[in-house]
Formats: C-alpha cells, sequence, structure tokens
C-alpha cells in the first residue's frame, strides 16, 4: 500500500480533483435561466464536502438539475459532477415514494405497453384537449406536451412476424437493444436499422430478455426498480457478448449511455465484463467500414441538407463522431454540425409542468441555431431530443440510422458486400 | 480513425495549430479533456512581458536575450516576427479582433487596476499605449452591483496611481437585480448571457448615460458576451466605454475559445470536447496512434501528432508525491527531481515547477528516453523552458509555437 | 468603545494570552464580575489552540498513562457538550488494533478507561467497519469511546464573546513588551499596538500570564523563572471528510495516531518532537513529518492513501517542568497555576500553563480562583453550567430555512450556533456567497468583521472558514479582501492583506504541493500574477506577522 502512496487522489466520484474554477458553472443550461439552482459546482463537489459531513446539508434545489453532464464535458479535471449531483439526490430520496407522476413517465415500456393494446385510442386520448388539462392539473404534466404516438404494432412483434427467421442465415451477428421507443412508438427506426445492418452481412436478434434501460426511472427516483431492470438486461447482455459472441448495438444515445455508464456510476451495477460488447449502431457500424470489413453505398440521387445534433449524453460519450463521419460518407448529404447545446428536455424532465417553462428557455439557443441552419431536417441520436425538436421548431427529426437506411442503395451494398 | 494530424489539448495552442493545419487542407481532429485555462485569460495577449522582474517594452529585441532552452530560442528568434504577425492574423479570421503589435507592447489595465505590459488585446477592452499620456482624465468606473469578482475598491485604487481621476459608480439593472436572487452564480459568465438583448444593453447604457457625468472614458467589467454586444453598448452610450477583465470564469477568454473552436470546425476539423488522450502506440521513432478515454477500442491514428496537453493545471504534467511525469506518452520531462526543489517558500518567489514541461528538441519534437519522436511535437504550456507567471510569455509561446509546429508539420509532408 | 479608552482604564485582571486558556479565564473572570482585559499578539487562537487535532478527547488516550488526565478530560468533555453545542460535534471514537499491534493491550486500555470514569466500550471489528466505513479493514480490534470533534477557534471566539458580553475587554494584535512593576509587584502591562505600531501601557490588579509556550518569556519579564519543553508536533488536513467517527490506536501514544473528522475536512496527526525553545516561532513543516504522518495516517484509514491533502501545519504544546524536581527535567503533566507571589515573591502575577485544550475551562476556573483570591472575591464559578454564546436552547434550526438555496445559512448556524441569527440574510446580496467551498456569505463576513475583532483575512479566516476550502482561497479571498477594503475604506491595505493571506495560505500547502494541490497553486497563481498583477501591486518585504 504505501508504494501507491498519493499517486493519484480519487475518491467517490473524483470530486476532490475540483479546483474550483467554476469552468462548470458557464456550461449549465439550467443555471442559465434559473436563479433558483445554484449551478453545479454548488450542487455538486463544493456541497458534497458538506453533504459529507452531514446529509441535512443536502438541498432539494438539486432536483433541478437536468443530468445532462455539460459540466462533466467542460470540466478539465475530469470531475463527474452530474454524478455527484444524482448520487446525492438518490441518498436524500431514500425511502421516499416517487409520485405517481413520475412513475407513470418513469415506466416508459410499461405505458407503452399498455397504450399499444390500444394505440388508436390511447394516442386520442393523450392528444385530447381535455386529457392534456387533466394531465396538466392532475399529474402535472404539463398541457403543451405532446406524448410521442404509440404504434399499433411493437416493434418486436413486428420483427418476429416479419424479419426473425432469415436473419441466421448471415455470417455475422449482432443483439439490438431497441429500447421502449422503438417498441412502443416507432418501429421504424428498428426496421431501418434491420435493413442496414443485414445488407452489411449482419443478422439482427432481440436479446433473451430486455426491459426498459432505466434511464427515466433513475431520473424519476425509481432506482430499486431501475436497479432491478439493469440487472435483467446485463444478464441478457451477458449471455449474448459473452456465450453467443454476439455485440449488443443500440440506435439510442440514452439507452446506451445508461447501459454503459449510469450502470455503475448510478446503480452500482457490475458491468465491466460487457461495457465494451455495448455500442451505439453508428459507431458500431464506422468501425467496421473504418476497417475495410464491409463497403457503404448510397443512392446516386440522393440530397439533402441536414443539421446534427449532438445530444447531450452522446457529447458525454463523447461519440458524435462516429454519427458525424458515418453520415459524412454520404455524398448526396449536406451536413451542417450545430454548435453543442442542450434541447431541454432530457427525458423525461421537461415533460413536469414545472419545468415546462425552463425547458424550452434552455432549448431556445438550439431551437435558433436550428432555424439558422436553414435545414430541411435534423439529426440527431436521441429519441427525446427527436420530440423536443420537433415540438419546438416544426422540423423533422431523424435518427442518423433511419438517415443512413434512407440514403442506402440496398442492392448495390449487398453486392459489395458480397450478400446474395 | 485515420486523421492527418491529431492534436493533444484543446487550448488556445492545440485550436491554433489545429486551424493552421485544417486551413492548409489537413484532416485534424483535436482531443480537448474540458474546457481550456483560455476561460482564465484576460482579453490580452503577451508576447514577453517580464524579464528578472523588469518589464519589456520591446519584446522583439528581449526575445533575443533569451537562454537556449527558452521555446522561442528553439523556433529561432529571427522567426518570431513573421509568426507573430501570422498568429494576430489567425486570430483575425477566426473573429477575434485584437490590437497591438510586437514590436512594442501596450499596457493591458488588470482587474486590479494595475498595468501590466502586452501585445495584444482584444477589441473593446482598455490598453494603453503610454502610460505617461493617459487616453483621458476623469475616468467613470461603473461597478455592477452585487458583482463580486471585479475588486472595484483595488481597481479604482490602481487607476488613481497610474493618474486618472476615478469616480466609482455603481449601478444595476433590473437584470442584473434578478440575477443577484443566485446566492452563487453571480459571475462575469452568467452576466454575459443576461446582458445580450437590446432591450437589456439599452437599459445598461441608460445607467451609464445618467450617472456619469462629465467623464471622459467610461470603464466597466468584461461582462459582454461577444463582440456584437460590445458595439452595440458602445454605440448607446454616449462616452467612449472599455472593458476590464474581471477574475474568472473570464468572458473574453470564453469568447476566444468559442471562436477559434467554431472556426475550427468550420474549417472542417473534428473537436471531440470532454475526451483525453490515455496512451500512444510508438513504432521506432514514430508514434503511429494514440488511444482516447471516450473512443475506447477505436485508436487515432495520424501522420503527425502535437501534444498540446498544457502544464499541471490543465494535466498535460502530473506531480505526484514522488515525481514529476507526462502522462500520456511518458515522454521525457525537464523537472527538478525532489519534492522539496519544486517550489519556493514565499508564495509571490519564482516557483521551479512553472518552468517544468516535456522535454524537446530544436524543432519542438519530444524526446522519449532520450530519443526524438519525429512525428509528435509540443507546444504550449506544456513545453518546458518558460514561466508564463514571471516572464509573461504564456499565451504568446502558445501561439507561436503552435504555428510553428504547424509549418514544421507541413514541411514535412 | 475606542481602543484609546480601553487603554485607559485600570483592569482587576489583565489576561496575556488569546489561546482558548487566556479566553476561557476571561470569561470565568468577567462572569464572577472582574473588570477584565485580555491581551493577544496576534490573533485568537494563533498558538497551540489552533494548532492541534480538533479532538475532543474522552481522555481514554490518557487513561493508561496518566488516570488524572484521563479524569480531567471525560469529566469536561461532558461539561463541552452542554456548554459548548456548536462547537462540538458529537462523533464518538474508536480505538482500533491491527494485526501488528498486541491486542492484550486493550484490555490495559479498557480497564483503565473504566476505572477512569469513561465509557469504553468493546466492539467487533465488523461492527466497527460498519459504522465507520472508513477505518482499515484489516483490524482486529475495536473500542468504542466518547471522543469527539470541536472547533478551537470557535471555541475561543464563543468564551471571548461571553466574557465581551460581561463587560471585558480584549485585543488582539497587541503584543505584551513588558510588565510594570513596581516594588516587586506587577501592575499592568507594556503592550504594543502592531494595527498602529504604537507603545502603550495599561494597568491592572492581577496579571495572568496564559501565554502558552511563550508563557516563558512573559514570566521573565517579571523575573519568574519557568522551564518549558516545547514540544512539536505536525498535523495534515486532507481535503474532505473520509471518517465520521475519530479513529485512535490502540497502543501506547505515538505518531500520527489519531485522524479527526473536523468540519469539512478530516485531521491526522501528530508528531512528536521536542524542540529548542528559540524555534518555537518557526512552523515549516518538513518532508519528513509529511512522510510519517502518511505512512501511518493510511493505517488508521486506508483510503487516506488517496485523499488530497491540502495543508500541512504545526503547532508546539506548552508542557511545563516540574516545580517539584529540581533538575527541572522532569515534565508536569497537568494542569500547573502558579501563583508567583508564593513561589517568587512577584506579587500580582498568576501564570496558568500545562493542561490542554480539553481543561481549558477547568484551567481558566483555577487561575480565576487565584485571581479571586487575591482580589478578596468570593464569587463561585458557574462556566460549567451556563451554555457559551451560540450554545443556548433554541438555536435556529436548519427547517427554519427558506425554500430557496440556502447553503451559506446552513452552514452559518453550523458555524455561529444561535448568534447566526444575527447575520444579515433578508436581502440577495447578504445572501451572497463569497467563500463557495464553506459557503461563507457577505452577511457572515460583515458579522465577523464588525463583531469578531477582524482586522485582517487570517482573523476573517478563523472566525469564518474563508479559504479553509479545498481551494485554500481563490476566488473567496479576492472578494473577501474587496469587501474588507470597502468596510475599512483602506483598499491599499487590504490589497497588501490579501497578498499576506496567500503567502499565508500557500505556507500551509507547500509541503503538501504535488497532484492537486500543486495544479490549485498554479491556478491561484495565475488568478493573482498573471491575470490580476497583484504581485506588481504589493510589497512583498516586510509582511505583516501573520503565523
Amino acid at each position: 500500500m504505501a508504494e501507491r502512496m498519493q499517486l493519484c487522489n480519487i475518491s467517490v466520484n473524483n470530486f476532490e480533483q475540483c479546483t474550483k474554477c467554476s469552468i462548470c458553472t458557464t456550461v449549465c443550461p439550467v443555471a442559465a435561466v434559473t436563479t433558483d439552482y445554484p449551478g453545479p459546482k454548488q450542487a455538486g463537489p463544493d456541497g458534497e464536502r458538506y453533504r459529507l459531513k452531514d446529509p441535512a446539508y443536502y438541498d432539494k434545489m438539486l432536483k433541478l438539475c437536468l443530468n445532462c453532464k455539460r459540466c462533466e464535458v467542460a470540466c478539465p479535471s475530469d470531475v463527474h459532477i452530474a454524478d455527484i449531483i444524482q448520487r446525492a439526490r438518490m441518498s436524500a430520496s431514500e425511502g421516499k415514494r416517487a409520485s405517481l407522476r413520475d412513475t407513470m413517465l418513469a415506466n416508459t415500456d410499461l405505458l407503452g405497453t399498455m397504450a399499444n393494446l390500444v394505440a388508436p385510442v390511447a394516442n386520442a386520448t393523450l392528444g385530447l384537449k381535455p386529457t392534456k388539462l387533466v394531465m396538466d392539473s392532475i399529474m402535472a404534466i404539463d398541457k403543451h406536451r405532446t406524448f410521442p404516438a404509440y404504434s399499433r404494432q411493437k416493434f418486436t412483434t413486428w420483427f418476429k412476424r416479419n424479419a426473425a427467421k432469415e436473419q441466421d442465415a448471415y455470417a455475422h451477428h449482432v443483439s439490438y437493444f431497441h429500447g421502449c421507443y422503438v417498441n412502443y412508438n416507432f418501429p421504424k427506426l428498428g426496421q431501418d436499422l434491420v435493413k442496414l445492418m443485414n445488407a452489411i452481412g449482419y443478422g439482427v436478434h432481440l436479446l433473451d430478455k430486455e426491459q426498459c434501460c432505466g434511464v427515466a426511472l433513475i431520473a424519476n427516483g425509481l432506482y430499486k426498480q431501475a436497479r432491478r431492470q439493469g440487472q435483467t438486461n446485463i444478464t441478457s447482455i451477458r449471455k449474448s457478448v459473452n456465450d453467443d459472441h454476439r455485440q449488443v448495438i443500440t440506435t439510442s444515445s440514452s439507452c446506451t449511455f445508461n447501459l454503459r455508464d449510469e450502470y455503475p456510476a448510478m446503480l452500482d451495477i457490475d458491468n465491466k465484463d460487457v461495457r465494451d460488447g455495448i455500442s451505439l449502431a453508428t459507431r458500431f457500424i464506422y468501425n467496421l467500414v473504418d476497417d475495410g470489413k464491409v463497403k457503404l453505398v448510397f443512392k446516386q440521387d440522393y440530397k439533402r441538407r441536414l443539421a446534427y445534433h449532438t445530444a447531450c449524453h452522446m457529447q458525454r460519450m463523447g461519440w458524435q463522431l462516429f454519427s458525424i463521419e458515418l453520415l459524412r460518407m454520404i455524398p448526396g448529404l449536406d451536413l451542417v454540425e450545430l454548435e453543442q447545446n442542450c434541447c431541454g428536455i432530457s427525458g423525461t424532465y421537461g415533460f413536469k409542468k414545472e419545468n415546462y417553462e425552463r425547458s424550452q428557455a434552455i432549448g431556445s439557443i438550439l431551437f435558433k441555431d436550428i432555424a439558422d441552419a436553414q435545414v430541411e431536417a435534423v439529426t440527431t441520436d436521441c429519441e427525446t431530443c427527436k420530440w423536443q425538436i420537433e415540438m419546438s421548431t416544426g422540423l423533422p427529426v431523424e435518427n442518423p440510422i433511419s438517415v443512413l437506411a434512407d440514403a442506402l442503395d440496398v442492392e448495390a451494398t449487398r453486392q459489395a458486400n458480397n450478400i446474395n | 480513425m485515420r486523421m492527418d494530424t491529431v492534436i493533444m489539448g484543446g487550448g488556445l495552442s492545440g485550436l491554433t495549430c489545429g486551424i493552421a493545419l485544417a486551413k492548409r487542407g489537413q484532416r485534424v481532429t483535436i482531443v480537448a479533456s474540458g474546457l481550456s485555462t483560455l476561460q482564465f485569460n484576460c482579453g490580452s495577449m503577451e508576447l514577453l512581458g517580464c524579464i528578472d522582474g523588469k518589464a519589456v517594452t520591446s519584446p522583439l529585441e528581449a526575445i533575443a536575450t533569451l537562454p537556449q532552452g527558452h521555446p522561442y530560442s528553439k523556433i529561432g528568434t529571427d522567426r518570431i516576427a513573421t509568426l507573430a504577425e501570422q498568429a494576430k492574423s489567425l486570430l483575425d479570421d477566426a473573429g477575434v479582433i485584437m490590437e497591438g503589435n510586437a514590436a512594442a507592447n501596450h499596457w493591458r489595465i488588470t482587474p486590479m487596476g494595475i498595468a501590466k505590459p502586452a501585445w495584444l488585446t482584444l477589441f473593446g477592452h482598455l490598453h494603453i499605449d503610454d502610460l505617461n499620456q493617459l487616453p483621458a482624465r476623469r475616468v467613470a468606473l461603473m461597478c455592477v452591483r452585487g458583482f463580486f469578482d471585479q475588486p472595484n475598491g483595488m481597481l479604482a485604487n490602481g487607476l488613481k496611481e497610474l493618474g486618472f481621476e476615478v469616480e466609482k459608480i455603481e449601478f444595476t439593472t433590473d437584470d442584473i437585480t434578478a440575477l443577484r436572487r443566485s446566492p452563487s452564480e453571480m459571475r462575469a459568465s452568467s452576466l454575459s448571457k443576461h446582458l445580450v438583448s437590446n432591450h437589456a444593453l439599452l437599459r445598461v447604457a441608460d445607467q451609464i448615460n445618467s450617472l456619469t457625468g462629465d467623464a471622459e472614458l467610461v470603464l466597466m467589467p468584461s461582462v459582454l458576451a461577444d463582440e456584437e454586444a460590445v458595439r452595440t453598448l458602445q454605440s448607446m452610450v454616449n462616452k467612449p466605454l472599455r472593458m476590464i477583465a474581471t477574475l474568472p470564469p473570464s468572458v473574453p477568454g470564453a469568447r476566444i475559445q468559442t471562436l477559434l473552436r467554431h472556426y475550427f470546425r468550420m474549417l472542417g476539423g473534428n473537436y471531440l470536447m470532454g475526451d483525453s488522450a490515455v496512451s500512444g502506440t510508438f513504432d521506432g521513432d514514430l508514434l503511429t496512434a494514440i488511444t482516447t478515454a471516450k473512443l475506447g477500442d477505436m485508436p487515432l491514428k495520424a501522420d503527425n501528432f502535437v501534444l498540446a496537453t498544457g502544464s499541471f493545471i490543465s494535466r498535460g504534467l502530473i506531480a505526484d508525491y514522488e515525481r514529476v511525469y507526462e502522462p500520456v506518452l511518458g515522454l521525457d520531462v525537464d523537472a527538478d527531481a525532489e519534492r522539496e526543489q519544486w517550489t519556493r517558500f514565499g508564495v509571490l518567489e519564482q516557483q521551479a515547477y512553472m518552468g517544468y514541461g516535456v522535454a524537446t528538441d530544436n524543432n519542438l519534437r519530444c524526446l522519449k528516453q532520450g530519443k526524438t519522436i519525429s512525428n509528435l511535437h509540443a507546444i504550449g504550456s506544456v513545453l518546458s523552458g518558460h514561466d508564463a507567471i514571471k516572464m509573461g510569455d504564456g499565451t504568446g509561446v502558445s501561439l507561436l509555437t503552435a504555428l510553428a509546429a504547424a509549418q514544421d508539420i507541413l514541411g514535412n509532408k | 468603545m475606542v481602543t484609546e479608552d480601553i487603554y485607559n482604564k485600570e483592569y482587576d485582571v489583565i489576561i496575556v494570552g488569546g489561546g482558548v486558556t487566556g479566553a476561557g479565564t476571561a470569561r470565568d473572570c468577567a462572569l464572577r464580575g472582574l473588570s477584565v482585559l485580555l491581551v493577544e499578539r496576534n490573533d485568537y487562537s494563533t498558538g497551540a489552540t489552533g494548532r492541534n487535532h480538533g479532538l475532543m478527547h474522552s481522555g481514554a488516550r490518557y487513561a493508561v498513562t496518566d488516570g488524572e488526565s484521563a479524569r480531567e478530560c471525560i469529566s469536561e468533555n461532558m461539561i463541552l457538550r452542554r456548554i459548548a453545542r456548536h462547537c462540538v460535534e458529537e462523533t464518538d471514537g474508536l480505538f482500533i488494533t491491527l494485526p501488528e499491534d498486541d491486542l492484550a493491550y486493550q484490555r490495559t486500555f479498557v480497564e483503565a478507561c473504566q476505572s477512569a470514569g469513561i465509557r469504553a466500550d468493546i466492539i467487533d471489528p465488523e461492527e466497527a467497519r460498519r459504522i465507520e466505513p472508513a477505518v482499515n479493514p484489516d483490524l482486529i480490534g475495536a473500542v468504542r469511546i466518547p471522543d469527539a470533534s470541536i472547533d478551537p477557534f470557535r471555541l475561543t471566539i464563543a468564551n471571548l464573546l461571553d466574557a465581551r458580553m460581561h463587560g471585558a475587554e480584549a485585543l488582539n494584535h497587541h503584543e505584551v513588551e513588558g510588565l510594570i512593576l513596581n516594588q516587586g509587584r506587577v501592575e499592568g502591562v507594556k503592550l504594543f499596538n502592531k494595527l498602529k505600531g504604537e507603545h502603550v501601557e495599561v494597568r491592572g490588579r492581577v496579571v495572568v500570564n496564559a501565554a502558552g509556550i511563550w508563557g516563558q518569556r512573559i514570566a521573565e519579564m517579571a523575573g519568574c523563572k519557568i522551564s518549558m519543553f516545547p514540544a512539536r508536533g505536525a498535523l495534515l488536513i486532507f481535503g474532505h471528510r473520509v471518517n465520521q467517527m475519530v479513529i485512535n490506536r490502540c497502543r501506547k501514544p505515538a505518531n500520527a495516531d489519531i485522524l479527526v473528522p473536523d468540519d469539512t475536512v478530516c485531521v491526522i496527526g501528530t508528531t512528536s518532537d521536542r524542540i529548542p525553545i528559540e524555534t518555537v516561532d518557526d512552523m515549516r513543516v518538513t518532508r519528513e513529518e509529511v512522510d510519517i504522518l502518511l505512512k501511518e495516517g493510511i493505517k488508521l484509514a486506508p483510503s487516506l492513501a488517496t485523499t488530497r491533502v491540502i495543508r500541512a501545519y504545526a503547532g508546539v504544546r506548552p508542557l511545563v517542568a516540574s516545580d517539584d524536581d529540581p533538575s527541572g527535567r522532569s515534565i508536569s503533566r497537568g494542569i500547573v497555576c502558579l501563583d508567583h507571589a508564593k513561589r517568587d515573591g512577584v506579587e500580582g502575577f498568576i501564570t496558568i500553563t500545562g493542561g490542554k485544550m480539553m481543561t481549558y475551562r477547568l484551567m481558566g476556573e483555577i487561575a480565576t480562583n487565584a485571581v479571586c483570591a487575591k482580589l478578596g472575591n468570593t464569587a463561585a464559578c458557574v462556566t460549567a453550567a451556563q451554555p457559551l454564546p451560540g450554545s443556548e436552547e433554541g438555536a435556529p434550526s436548519q427547517s427554519d430555512l427558506t425554500k430557496r438555496y440556502s447553503f451559506g445559512q446552513r452552514a452559518a448556524i453550523g458555524r455561529h450556533g444561535s448568534l447566526a441569527a444575527r447575520i444579515e440574510k433578508d436581502n440577495d446580496i447578504d445572501n451572497a456567497l463569497v467563500c463557495e467551498c464553506e459557503g461563507v456569505t457577505v452577511g457572515e463576513i460583515k458579522y465577523a468583521v464588525q463583531q469578531l475583532h477582524v482586522h485582517n483575512l487570517v482573523n476573517l479566516r478563523r472566525r469564518t472558514r474563508v479559504g479553509m476550502g479545498t481551494c485554500q482561497g481563490k476566488l473567496c479571498s479576492c472578494r473577501a479582501a474587496s469587501l474588507m477594503g470597502e468596510m475599512s475604506h483602506d483598499v491599499k491595505r487590504a490589497q497588501q492583506d490579501l497578498a499576506s493571506f496567500l503567502d499565508e495560505r500557500w505556507k500551509g500547502m507547500r509541503p503538501v504541493a504535488w497532484g492537486d494541490t500543486l495544479r490549485e497553486a498554479q491556478l491561484t497563481a495565475a488568478i493573482y500574477e498573471g491575470l490580476c498583477g497583484l504581485d506588481m501591486a504589493v510589497n512583498t518585504q516586510g509582511k505583516e506577522d501573520q503565523q
């Protein structure tokens, strides 16, 4: 032990590397729009020293944190500021029950399952003015919000009926963690992924058992449930990666970030052995192309101007490069890289009535940038950014995988990769 | 992933080098572990401010007298004037409009009202060419009510010692008063986010115009986000108006970093913010790839690499209980071995550690176990042999070594 | 009262020394109705009072070797829990046995504790790990005892405040240059006002020498000889708390065997070295001391190996030669109260020394008894029963706080107890944070400057914790200096004071200037020298005494 003395200063969440330089405070989107929030430095490292002395120093204003992690990205000392804040919220909420509203928002899969069964009714009901007003006043879900439409058919249902049996024929294989959004709201993204992967010779498979990754559960304080679901997911992922030798890919930056980074940091789920086996689809495909293992051929007549928005968790992962570089391979695509600003939704945060105005104020810089960019659509790796940007700018928002699938010349790609 | 050049470090030197290379068509990626020390910059660049405690008036002449190991000496003192010109025009191209020239230092005025030698000062900020010829006599010093990151008393006192007649005038506007509700976030950077719209600026201008009486010059803390805001407010105020830097986080410093980053991205560069290089792969005297914390199993390969990771504060150098070392690539460093030698007893004495850095050959190429790594340049604060604090050469070394390395890289190709 | 009026009064008693013993004596004298002046050459609690662990001993540490001290400790410990609640954190402590220690000692230890009246419960190592997760998991034995953590700065000031509320006067930065002697009587003190550079004399019927290690020199001024044995101890402060309980080694007292959680930090110490009396003002910590402290410290709590060290400091314990031993070599363990009339034939002069911070109140009581005997005062001592200001019942509770972010208000209640009510907090500016690490507001600084004898930033730091966080004053020292400059209308002095403060902070950082502490220092230099040019504005020579 003696020989390891003072070679580094690392305690829980590394907060002692903080030199109090205050850089984090300059990038916090919440502190920029409200004086109620004490900013990441106070909420994080400054407050943590006092909370170590006495947990009573916890301040409830910490719940205003978006968990966008921009403070961590800006921090020159690698202090896990947002983790400290989320952890503090977690300890402070121990033993407390989440509200009905938070439980409902957090259980994206439960809500999804119910809604799918009655999709037309659910869509109609959730979209109706009286329903919205009830949600606004009783549930405190802001009336400006529109719940993403629920699909009549779940992705998994479609997959099992239409795609599953062909997948074994391919030479290579991946597992797909589709997430709640693809499953309940937007199966097309999953279908696009299958199309793309099949075109480059990869069979796509579902995990043995997939549950919601829990990102919304964490945000809404339902830690126990998040941990339970997380353990189920990691068990399935472990089987896929370690036993079946199938990498797990996703089409959601938030799911990916949660599975890889928040599980160990927030939920104490050990994922070390499989963390490298979980990837975002764009990163996975980029690597294949970069290594010369697969080729992508795009349509000759494809022509679009899109803006790429780096989702907060995407930036925290540092992977926007893969999506951007992959999109830049499309010859007809004029891609504008937007300056990295938070859209303000942060999962379920913006759905809550008390956060609505703050949420829109935070996003305003991004919305202006998008308007200035004069594009026909926006592309981003995060589904909640999609809702927010669509609602706030009126422009359609697509996942890079859908953009790629749309631009891909499937037949030519299959041929280029020698797939029959 | 293959690039022409990969730059480790996204501060002033890394961005300058990246821009210089991207401008010449190179594919460049910058790996930046967070925002840099530019966030503490005062809005001025210094070429050489001090030698042996004496202010330098003609930096180009003084540079010729620097010792062998100084980065300027390695670049070659005959190249300094040209590189300085190039640096200024590069900043200009990026939208960083600065005033000054390398032949003669001017004086910037610090947050404590002290005149320090500087080479370039950002548009709209107070600087004085000749302390015997002040630009005005009667000065109104605007103090933002409830803003504590400008030591107004010291600033006023310093200005008086320079020969100004100073009147301190406290003011506020609705926007400022609303911001003060936060016990912790009344920072220069927060003010800069709330003093943007014409309405907000007009409210500030109204205060200035109604309170400054017969003052010939109005000074205020540098809390305006960009040049446009500065120009707008200047046009609204009926007297000459200049900014003075505040304590960090610095608004002008952040502006410089943002403009350079925008420009670099516009030139097609990749800027990986919040990532950091963790190790490298060597092949003989060549660095062939680096891995980063975030990209994981996807190494960044390139023909050339640049180390611009900064000094201790930026963790380009690490001092632990036992030694000083370069953490990414294990490069040779110029540093004293024993801990007692790193520092001196008095806080204002010259501290030895300030001069530590990676060892380089005369082309700023790094050494590893005594051997030159021929495609790895070091630039900026990670270099040994200079002292940004006592010599006032930090930003100049960053800019000029960045350009020198870029030239070397482009020449190599 | 203006300083001149303070000089012109004649006092029943003048107390020399603003450590906790002097402050405790001043309080006791004032509560018994005497007119009191306390003088201190630097700041209150600058000497040994402010340079220890901040440990409120249960007495367990002395139980085996010195039963009398142990009994005094536990008795005072229980009193302080009542009268000084806002200075005390009731953490309890562990005495742990490591594999390399003799477990048989535990039995001796527990028996000794019990016979001194100290509760000592042997607990299972597993239980020890549960209640104190930072403890060395290899421990083979643990005893739980009623140790606690105490803030000596707060304790000293609370005693002084109470003395002042009962009519006493106190002057810091006043050095005793000599005593007024008249026909074998001490009749007052000759003072040097270091703030103004003036020499004055103040008269008192009795002078109490409570100057700690510097008491030898005060006694010499009256021609009396006391032999002091300065025992130097170095300590390290870590950036945050790793432990919630005091951790001691269950063995004979040795180097670096106590780790104390103090407010937001924790402190390991001490080394112990006899030093020559001439060197008691040199408090630089050496590399060897740092090495010993770390090496031993990680045996108590392994996580100290990777926890950032923010400061090192050293203090000198005033051990006194026993009057019973003519050779002058043996040390008196307990409290020493010398009536120099009986001992040396000098009337009107009393020395109170020896003892410990823990027993300051008892020392004050003993010294006051001696004073009262001389003055014919028969009032009884009430210091054990009456709470100190700040510790009365009905202190503001955390739940009274406003809905908005109120870190500063919370921290102030922690520091000032019920007196936090005196801090302005009704407008946004008074609520603004000056020191972000420690949550010190503008209002708290105003309160300290106006009511707690603050003349410079070091004074302010001791009253409020400004600059005591991990950054050691990076942004807050400039903000605080500005505020003080505005309040005193002497900006130039505030600027000089700022440089002195940064120098004082650096003195403690330098011995541990590696890792993040070195980074912190570089950033501080970049701000104050690079950005601000403070080095060019101040005179770096002839700084005021800022120890």
